[in-house]
């Protein structure tokens, strides 16, 4: 059974259009202008239960709203839409009680108190008896380490503690589908990494499907399988990541500082993108020609390396390497 | 129901203890509210000592039913369902995400996730009074009761219904913030100083009235069918703004806004 099925999905909105000055506000009062904007043009997507989907996108691609239709929050204008077999807008609080969602920005904790009092108010509403809640909590506290900080109230947790918290309370009711959106968003590398594992191992032990926008290169590279990339609504690539990977993540951005002015050696794969005075320098490397281990070990040999980070290049980099070789095809 | 029951019941004991976190805060709050509500029965009684015994049919003694009744009627009201107030904001920015997101019925899950800390007082207040004007009078408690009740359900429903138009029109919070002045006004004050028209207002669009001044004639003299056809309208005009916030809802279009639940 497929966990999401969308066809031609199509969203518009009426938004309303003024120009600039305040004479142009007063004739937008009398007369007002309208202009409909397709956030979301014809989208046709099957999701597999189970496979885990990194749905990518430049801000204002259409990413939030085609979520937002599919977990019931609203209402497509056009095509049709299925999420575990259910039709979010018609059954909202049916698909409500199988789905999970983690949206960055947006907190389903309390904040003034502690995390384990909204996980008793989300069994109230997921239904989940005490002894059963008791029992999800404690295994949840192990698996996301929430002990030390379980009741702690939320404002005073970390953004790392929080998001913990977060991802684990949308957990509680054990949902078959979960809704990502930017989960690691502001973490520092090392938390980031344990998120992801702990979201790899619930998909790995439960079967969870996930649903996951990131801006974070690394979120795509290590979670999914699959990558859906649209821009101005529309699907531009539909791709496994092991081919995303070969084609556009291929390349690592090294940055290193040296205790004396260095000169980088010339290597083939290896450009060098800024240098400020000899003692800073940032490296790009396209791994398919080089391999990042090899010119680690060559930056090494220069001696004196006082500092160095590995990074992805920003995903609208990449976008942009998809968009560019999409168009060309 | 029943569930829906539970998940208010679990709201009310979380806004409590998330009140209760700025202990300070709330005792001021409260108290501040309960001693500026004081100082307009102290204006009321002047001017009956000024003016004698009835201002526009009613006693010193009504005045205070009536405040009694409007001041915990507003209390309750925000201390079980203060979101009502924050609808327009919920609308504008997005907020109403995290509730649909959530398997409940949005207009419950929304209206009881906040709590007014001077509501506390407000609602004090009016038990205070009561039992300094009618503490032996069990029919005045009994009336005082009924129109707390369907007060608190009036105020909850036009202050929705008002901002509920935020759906349409974009941002109703001014209407809102109007319309609940409107119906405190409606409800301190003798309804015969108003004229027919805005009384005629105060009993159908904004219909306060038959929670604070009905009920006072029934305590006056009782009348089965004044108080079914009260209690039918006021129940029916509840239903009525549930049924306009979920029609408004469709029209919901979400926002990106970051939001915190506090």
């Amino acid at each position: 059974m497929k966990a999401i099925e969308t066809k031609d999905l199509g969203k518009t909105y009426r938004a309303r259009v003024k120009a600039e000055g305040l004479a142009a506000s007063f004739r937008a009062l009398v007369r007002p202008q309208w202009i409909s904007v397709d956030a979301v043009r014809g989208i046709s997507l099957n999701v597999e239960q189970g496979e885990m989907l990194a749905f990518i996108g430049p801000n204002g691609a259409g990413k939030s709203t085609f979520i937002k239709m599919l977990c019931g929050i609203l209402y497509p204008t056009a095509g049709e839409l299925s999420v575990l077999g259910l039709s979010p807008a018609r059954e909202r609080r049916k698909l409500a009680m199988r789905i999970g969602t983690v949206f960055g920005q947006k907190s389903q904790l309390w904040l003034h108190l502690p995390a384990v009092d909204s996980f008793t108010l989300l069994a109230a509403i997921y239904e989940i008896d005490n002894a059963e809640c008791r029992r999800r909590v404690a295994e949840l506290t192990e698996l996301f380490g929430l002990g030390e900080f379980l009741h702690t109230p939320v404002r005073k947790l970390s953004l790392g503690q929080r998001i913990r918290c977060e991802v684990a309370a949308s957990l509680l009711h054990e949902p078959e589908l979960l809704f990502l959106d930017e989960p690691t968003i502001g973490l520092d590398v090392v938390v980031k990494q344990a998120i992801r594992e702990l979201i790899a191992r619930r998909n790995r032990e439960h079967g969870t499907t996930v649903f996951l926008t990131s801006h974070d290169p690394a979120d795509i590279e290590q979670l999914c399988r699959r990558a859906v990339v649209i821009d101005h609504g529309g699907i531009v690539l539909d791709a496994s990541v092991e081919r995303l990977k070969s084609d556009y993540l291929g390349k690592k951005l090294i940055d290193v500082r040296f205790g004396t002015p260095q000169r980088i050696p010339a290597l083939p794969g290896v450009t060098v993108s800024s240098e400020s005075g000899g003692q800073k320098a940032t490296l790009t490397v396209d791994t398919a020609v080089r391999p990042i281990g090899d010119v680690m070990e060559r930056l090494s040999m220069t001696g004196n390396v006082l500092d160095i980070t590995i990074n992805n290049p920003p995903m609208e980099d990449i976008i942009a390497a998809i968009f560019q070789k999409e168009a060309v095809r | 129901m029943k569930k829906h029951l539970k998940i208010a019941a679990c709201l009310f004991r979380l806004n409590l203890a998330s009140a209760l976190e700025y202990r300070s805060s709330f005792l001021t709050q409260a108290f501040g509210m309960a001693l500026s509500n004081s100082s307009f029965i102290f204006f009321w009684w002047i001017a009956f000592q000024q003016l004698g015994g009835y201002i526009a049919g009613y006693s010193f003694q009504d005045v205070l039913f009536i405040w009694a009744t409007t001041s915990s009627a507003f209390g309750l009201a925000n201390v079980l369902f203060a979101n009502a107030a924050n609808v327009t904001k919920l609308i504008v920015s997005g907020e109403l995400d995290a509730y649909l997101l959530q398997p409940c019925n949005v207009l419950v899950n929304v209206l009881c996730a906040r709590t007014s800390l001077s509501a506390y007082g407000d609602l004090a207040y009016g038990f205070i009074l009561m039992g300094l004007a009618y503490h032996d009078t069990a029919a005045a408690w009994l009336w005082f009761f009924v129109g707390v009740l369907l007060g608190s359900l009036l105020f909850s429903a036009v202050t929705l219904t008002a901002h509920t138009l935020s759906f349409y029109w974009g941002d109703a919070s001014m209407i809102g913030q109007l319309t609940t002045e409107f119906v405190i006004n409606f409800s301190i004050y003798p309804d015969k100083i108003y004229g027919p028209a805005v009384r005629a207002l105060m009993y159908s669009l904004l219909p306060i009235g038959l929670a604070i001044h009905v009920p006072l004639r029934l305590f006056r003299a009782f009348s089965p069918l004044t108080a079914l056809a009260a209690l039918g309208a006021s129940l029916l005009y509840c239903v009525l703004a549930g049924v306009f916030f979920s029609r408004g809802l469709r029209r919901y279009e979400s926002g990106n806004i970051m939001a915190t639940r506090l």
